[in-house]
């Protein structure tokens, strides 16, 4: 399995340094350990740090993101995603280390049609009119000015298009913010927040897109402090804390970080003996005398209950909650 | 870069800032001439244009408000992530547009001053003001607005804060200027200020030809721009 756990304090690269070119990367669907090329990935980090003073505001922080999927890029207030994503997309100049967006390092030259960035605030003046917004920026890209419209369409802004920006809504300018970030209908999209502000219509159809983009063969990279809220919307999680990683992986096996099976049956110590010669972990749980398993998979643990001819009278999962793990990866005291 | 310039100058025309200057220029130019016509004796052609100068200072405001307005409203970040020919050519692009727009309201300044001076000057005692010296003036206004406009971009970029840009510029422009003439009159040419105001027709600029004065104004504008582009490829956006 190809997950990366990495406890705030111990250093893991990846092999990603210039002369280690490969790197592994979580299927999401099959779980299975996908062996992806470090050139292929379109969004690999290095090594990045960035310190403002005596602040190291991302530290040490590699990680790859890979075409095809949603990757949530998680971490409570102040973790330093916002930080990281400016360093990934050019904006803000790394202390050490490297992003590589599409192969070369970001920021040199923008691209439009390849990277589509929305970092919070909208970045548009507040005395200038949403499609004025759109239009100077599709001129400095390059992009003809029908994209305006399309993406205003899009994004659900075309009748509000004419009025300034000061006067919208949060959720209307985190919307032109997104279209903003969609006018080169580029490659890969990089959103901190991008469920911030928006109505549940927006939240849904921003979902719908992500998804949509992904299984395009897109790269979607998002932020966000709340993992419910990307957790039906991600494959794959990059977890941070204090501009360090602390994960990185599927949804589903972060998912079963933490978690266990529940099983009850009548010859508890030769199941635990076992599960023990397997690598599993077992420990009593509840009064009722059931046993709770770690390390092993249901399926595993009644394959080897029929191995070794144990009757089961319950085989239940127990994992703990989503929010429960990305607790307990970002917990103040584990770090 | 013509796709930069036009992105920029979509920007400079789509928010109230320009039409706002245009206006100031405007009323700025109509009470200047009046003040100059009816409150001095204007009997040499050098009086005479004071009252048709332009006033280089306003488009210097203008650029800098706009380029450290592109922190302020965070607009810098936006435009840096779609042009694709990097932040350095995307600020001269953003000087050129605000040395076009500067153009067009220096232009809307001079006409307003030769229409409304003009009539009044004609009836001033002393030689006249021949076509060459209402053209010189003209033109003197418009290299003046738009290498104006290029510092004020050049500066606004640097200092990225319009209030303390604006106070900057306004204690320099009146308080240094009048300091700098007391110990010596000579060296205000020397300055941004001095050097467009003479380049402008207002010979409280100093002694310096209109031909050096060019010379000293282009000398201030083009460190200052390549301090504004080299620093901000560097900087860190918001």
């Amino acid at each position: 399995m190809a997950t990366v756990t990495v406890r705030p304090g111990s250093k893991t690269r990846f092999g990603l340094r210039a002369d280690a070119r490969e790197m592994n990367v979580a299927d999401s669907v099959g779980m299975k350990a996908t062996h992806i090329s470090h050139v292929a990935a379109p969004i690999v980090v290095e090594g990045l740090t960035k310190r403002y003073g005596t602040v190291r505001a991302v530290d040490d922080l590699s990680f790859a993101v890979r075409a095809g999927a949603v990757t949530g890029f998680l971490g409570p207030n102040g973790a330093g995603k916002t930080t990281a994503l400016k360093l990934i997309v050019g904006l803000a100049h790394p202390t050490a280390g490297r992003a590589l967006v599409n192969g070369p390092v970001a920021g040199v030259a923008a691209d439009a049609d390849l990277l589509g960035v929305y970092i919070e605030p909208c970045g548009a003046h507040p005395g200038r009119s949403a499609r004025n917004h759109l239009r100077s920026l599709a001129a400095l890209a390059g992009l003809p000015r029908s994209r305006v419209d399309e993406v205003l369409a899009l994004v659900g802004l075309e009748q509000a298009a004419g009025g300034r920006v000061g006067t919208y809504s949060a959720g209307m300018r985190q919307r032109l913010g997104l279209a903003t970030a969609l006018l080169g209908d580029p490659q890969i999209l990089v959103l901190d927040e991008p469920l911030n502000g928006l109505d549940p219509q927006g939240i849904r159809w921003l979902r719908t897109f992500l998804r949509e983009h992904a299984a395009s063969g897109g790269t979607v990279l998002l932020s966000s402090h709340v993992l419910s809220e990307v957790a039906q919307t991600v494959d794959d999680v990059v977890v941070i804390h204090k501009g360090r990683l602390v994960h990185q992986g599927s949804i589903d096996e972060l998912a079963r970080l933490g978690g266990g099976v529940l099983v009850s049956t009548p010859t508890r110590e030769r199941l635990a003996a076992a599960v023990r010669r397997a690598g599993g972990r077992v420990e009593y749980h509840g009064g009722g005398g059931r046993l709770l398993i770690e390390g092993l998979d249901p399926a595993q643990v009644g394959e080897l209950a029929h191995d070794e001819r144990v009757v089961l009278h319950e085989l239940t999962p127990h994992g703990s909650s989503l929010e429960e793990v990305f607790f307990t990866l970002t917990d103040e005291d584990a770090a | 870069m013509t796709a930069l310039l036009r992105g920029e100058l979509i920007k400079t025309v789509t928010t109230r800032t320009a039409l706002a200057y245009l206006a100031t220029g405007a009323a700025v130019a109509i009470v200047n001439v009046l003040i100059v016509t009816q409150f001095s004796v204007l009997d040499k052609e050098a009086d005479k244009r004071e009252a048709l100068a332009g006033l280089p200072i306003l488009l210097l405001l203008f650029g800098l408000v706009g380029a450290a307005g592109e922190y302020r409203h965070r607009t810098a970040a936006a435009a840096a992530l779609v042009a694709r020919r990097g932040r350095g050519r995307l600020l001269l692009a953003r000087a050129g547009a605000y040395a076009v727009t500067g153009l067009a309201i220096a232009a809307a300044m001079a006409a307003v001053a030769l229409a409304v001076g003009l009539p009044l000057l004609a009836g001033e005692p002393g030689p006249q003001l021949g076509s060459g010296d209402i053209a010189r003036v003209a033109v003197g206004s418009l290299v003046a607005a738009a290498s104006s406009a290029i510092v004020g971009v050049a500066v606004g970029a640097l200092v990225r804060s319009q209030v303390a840009g604006v106070v900057g510029v306004l204690i320099l422009a009146f308080l240094g200027m009048e300091l700098l003439a007391t110990v010596d009159e000579d060296a205000v040419g020397y300055t941004p200020f001095g050097a467009a105001a003479l380049l402008a027709g207002d010979p409280g600029g100093g002694t310096l030809s209109w031909g050096a004065a060019a010379l000293v104004m282009a000398v201030w504008t083009l460190p200052l721009l390549v301090a504004a582009i080299v620093t901000e490829r560097c900087r860190d956006l918001a």
